[in-house]
């Protein structure tokens, strides 16, 4: 009988589970509740829609649950050549969209996921002797909750403007296109919808910052979260509104296209959408706990504690109000961010689900 | 990888952990301390850095920063092994070093993830193995200097004044003499590891003699009045530096005469000033280095190699020898380097007419290379006699 749950099925859940697997955990022991059976169905369209080639992420950036071996070891030994992992060493490694789709492929088919995955939303969690009773599909004694992001932001000036498209949708690209954002998703279109041979104006409320990962390296390991732990609950969503703000990685493969189109009077930077044909929202996700029902339900029902758009969070990411011994509640993928900054990131979901993978280890009765 | 403080210094010391028990065997199979104090002082340079520079320095550490970072660590260690004065091969010490790098790159980048699902966000943090890599690296290296001071020789300190010889040692120790300490009648050694340091001997057969036993040195001793040799080595191994020997007025002894060591390794006559005697420095049979001497007066060779000898004579000055000034005989490879000999003259009146006033003289069947030398005021300032090969590099 299952006694851990998995609710989502996106990768967060799916590094969970792989991690889950290594700590000797059956696929029988393990249920995920998720609509799409292929961990990566979602992340694979959004990827699509904003035609990504290549992550952001690096030779650590997949779902096993330890750092090696990496991508950059896999594709040096595929390729028999050392460059993979020279480059991974200078920190220029990114493997691509198809390499990582590839890895998750793999993954699935060994680990035994499909025959975990139970096709169920699950809309309501709620505390009960012994666990979590999930929406009548009865009660689980340790339970990770990875809902994903919950739904497209775009801006409200320009919801209902037929002009208006979101990045992660799928599209083509008018003559003449807006793209409002300022990450990497923003960075990306400028460059798809050049290339496609539009006028591109870009409209951004600051200027985005420039750094290789999603967050400051340091934010990745202990070194930058103890410090961040230790902030008071006002401070600490400040700093994370101020790490979450847009950035998209330094480097010529941005730098010199955009100056080449600036200089061909293609590109430019403006401060409101004008009269484009086209407008791109790379303007990421709604953010906040209350845009997801089953969360608002779970901090609704059990009171819990919430800091803005963050439920507040133990540091091994699990609801301390709900866990002890004998359970275990955690949050994975971005409602983790109180956790982790990076929590929507692959690493975020292996720093998640080790500690789950703890907790349940801890526990006598699993 | 970002480190905290605490997940670098346990990635480093259980990255250690190989090295130093790489060190322990390697100094249990040569019989010397010199891994043992490499790694300590590995771990000491490791440590300082890490503590006082690559924390406040690398908030994240990238993967190739390895590279200068290892190089720098190896010139401290260098440095510090030099100025410390741990006598280490320079290239045992380097691959103790580059393997102890390698296998701490496997392990940081593979081993310790692998081991330790969290590494990475834990910050190379390693919870109880970390612990106990600390542990067993502190005892390792604690139990290794204690033992290492442990078998320290004793020493014993020779008071100023004559002491009636022969002083006989027969336990390992390190004989220090007092300014002032006179031995007359010779000291003999009879056991091995034995150092003696700054005595002055009168007298005796042999000043001093060393015979079928390793590991002695001789540094700054000063021998006067023996009437065979100044200083015999015989199937022994040993190292004589700033030493002085004066033979003057005899006309059979030799100063310094090693015979037979080849078998003990590498013998060295550094830095010592010799007059008078037959022969100044001679070896038979050894395998020596013969450098910064200074060999004068003597009544038929300044320095000689012979008896199928090998080794090297390095910037020496040779004075007034009567017959040869630099000898290598007998089927012996001699390397003559940087050396001076001047004002030998030339005993052919003897009869002898090897003796008639080489600089160098190669002699039955042996072989010299010379480099840049300077021969001056010597009659015949080199000559390769009876199937002997001199070659002159400049």
């Amino acid at each position: 009988m299952s006694r851990i749950a998995l609710v989502g099925s996106g990768l967060a859940s799916f590094t969970a589970y792989q991690t889950l697997r290594r700590g000797g955990l059956e696929p029988e022991e393990i249920a995920v509740f998720g609509t799409e059976a292929d961990p990566a169905a979602q992340w694979r369209r959004r990827a699509a829609a904003i035609r990504q080639r290549e992550m952001r992420s690096e030779s650590d950036g997949h779902c096993l649950p330890t750092s090696f071996p990496g991508l950059a070891v896999r594709t040096a030994l595929r390729r028999r050549s050392p460059a993979p992992l020279v480059a991974s060493v200078l920190d220029r490694y990114h493997p691509t969209v198809d390499e990582f789709l590839a890895q998750v492929e793999r993954l699935r088919a060994r680990s035994g996921w499909d025959r975990s995955v139970r096709s169920a939303r699950i809309e309501r969690v709620r505390a009960a002797e012994g666990g979590f009773e999930l929406d009548g599909h009865g009660v689980f004694r340790h339970v990770l909750l990875a809902p994903g992001h919950p739904g497209l932001n775009v801006p409200e000036k320009l919801r209902g403007d037929p002009r208006a498209v979101h990045a992660y949708e799928p599209h083509e690209y008018a003559p003449t296109v807006t793209v409002v954002g300022a990450g990497l998703a923003a960075a990306t279109e400028w460059l798809n919808a050049l290339a496609a041979g539009a006028e591109v104006v870009s409209v951004r409320r600051r200027e985005p910052a420039r750094r290789p990962l999603n967050v400051p390296r340091e934010y990745f390991s202990r070194r930058g979260l103890s410090g961040f732990h230790r902030l008071g609950a006002e401070e600490r969503a400040a700093r994370l509104r101020t790490l979450l703000a847009p950035s998209y990685p330094p480097g010529r493969a941005f730098d010199e296209p955009l100056a080449r189109a600036a200089h061909e009077g293609r590109f430019r930077v403006e401060d409101a959408v004008n009269g484009t044909r086209q407008v791109i929202c790379a303007t990421g996700f709604r953010r906040g706990f209350r845009h997801d029902p089953l969360l608002e339900s779970l901090v609704a029902e059990h009171a819990l504690e919430t800091a803005g758009d963050w439920i507040v969070l133990a540091p091994d990411a699990t609801v301390a109000a709900l866990t002890d011994g004998t359970r275990t509640l955690a949050l994975a993928g971005v409602p983790a961010q109180w956790a982790f900054p990076a929590a929507d990131t692959l690493a975020g979901a292996k720093y998640v689900a080790h500690a789950f993978l703890r907790k349940v280890e801890a526990c006598p009765t699993r | 990888m970002s480190y905290t403080l605490r997940g670098r210094i346990e990635s480093r010391l259980a990255a250690l952990l190989p090295v130093v028990a790489a060190a322990c065997v390697l100094a249990a199979a040569e019989h010397r301390w010199w891994p043992v104090e490499a790694a300590g002082l590995m771990l000491g340079i490791a440590l300082a850095l890490d503590l006082q520079a690559y924390h406040r320095l690398l908030p994240y550490q990238p993967g190739w920063a390895a590279l200068p970072l290892g190089l720098l660590e190896l010139a401290l260690l260098v440095g510090l092994m030099r100025a410390s004065g741990v006598a280490a091969p320079l290239w045992q010490a380097l691959a103790l070093f580059g393997g102890g790098w390698l296998v701490a790159q496997i392990l940081g980048h593979a081993g310790f993830p692998l081991l330790r699902l969290g590494y990475a966000e834990d910050g190379g943090e390693l919870g109880r193995l970390g612990t106990l890599s600390a542990v067993f690296v502190g005892v390792t290296l604690a139990a290794a200097g204690g033992t290492a001071y442990a078998l320290l020789p004793p020493v014993v300190h020779l008071a100023a004044g004559v002491h009636q010889g022969p002083l006989v040692i027969t336990h390992r120790e390190v004989l220090v003499g007092e300014p002032g300490a006179v031995v007359r009648g010779g000291i003999v050694v009879r056991a091995s590891g034995v150092t003696i340091r700054n005595v002055s001997v009168v007298g005796g057969d042999n000043g001093i003699d060393v015979e079928g036993v390793r590991n002695t040195v001789l540094d700054g001793v000063s021998v006067s009045g023996a009437r065979l040799n100044g200083i015999l080595v015989r199937l022994g191994g040993v190292m004589i530096k700033n030493c002085t020997v004066d033979m003057l007025g005899n006309e059979i002894g030799k100063g310094i005469n090693i015979s037979y060591t080849m078998d003990m390794g590498m013998t060295m006559v550094d830095g010592c000033t010799v007059v008078g005697g037959m022969e100044g420095i001679t070896t038979h049979s050894s395998m020596t280095e013969i450098a910064h001497n200074q060999v004068s007066r003597t009544r038929v060779r300044g320095i000689s190699m012979t008896e199928m000898s090998m080794g090297m004579i390095t910037d020496n000055e040779v004075r007034g020898a009567n017959g040869v000034g630099i000898f290598c005989n007998d089927r012996s490879v001699c390397g003559v380097q940087h050396n001076t000999v001047v004002d030998t003259r030339s005993d052919a009146a003897s009869g002898n007419r090897s003796a008639a006033g080489f600089g160098v003289l190669v002699s039955f069947q042996s072989e010299a290379d010379l480099w840049d030398n300077q021969l001056a005021a010597n009659p015949v300032p080199m000559g390769a006699v009876t199937d002997s090969l001199i070659r002159k590099n400049h």
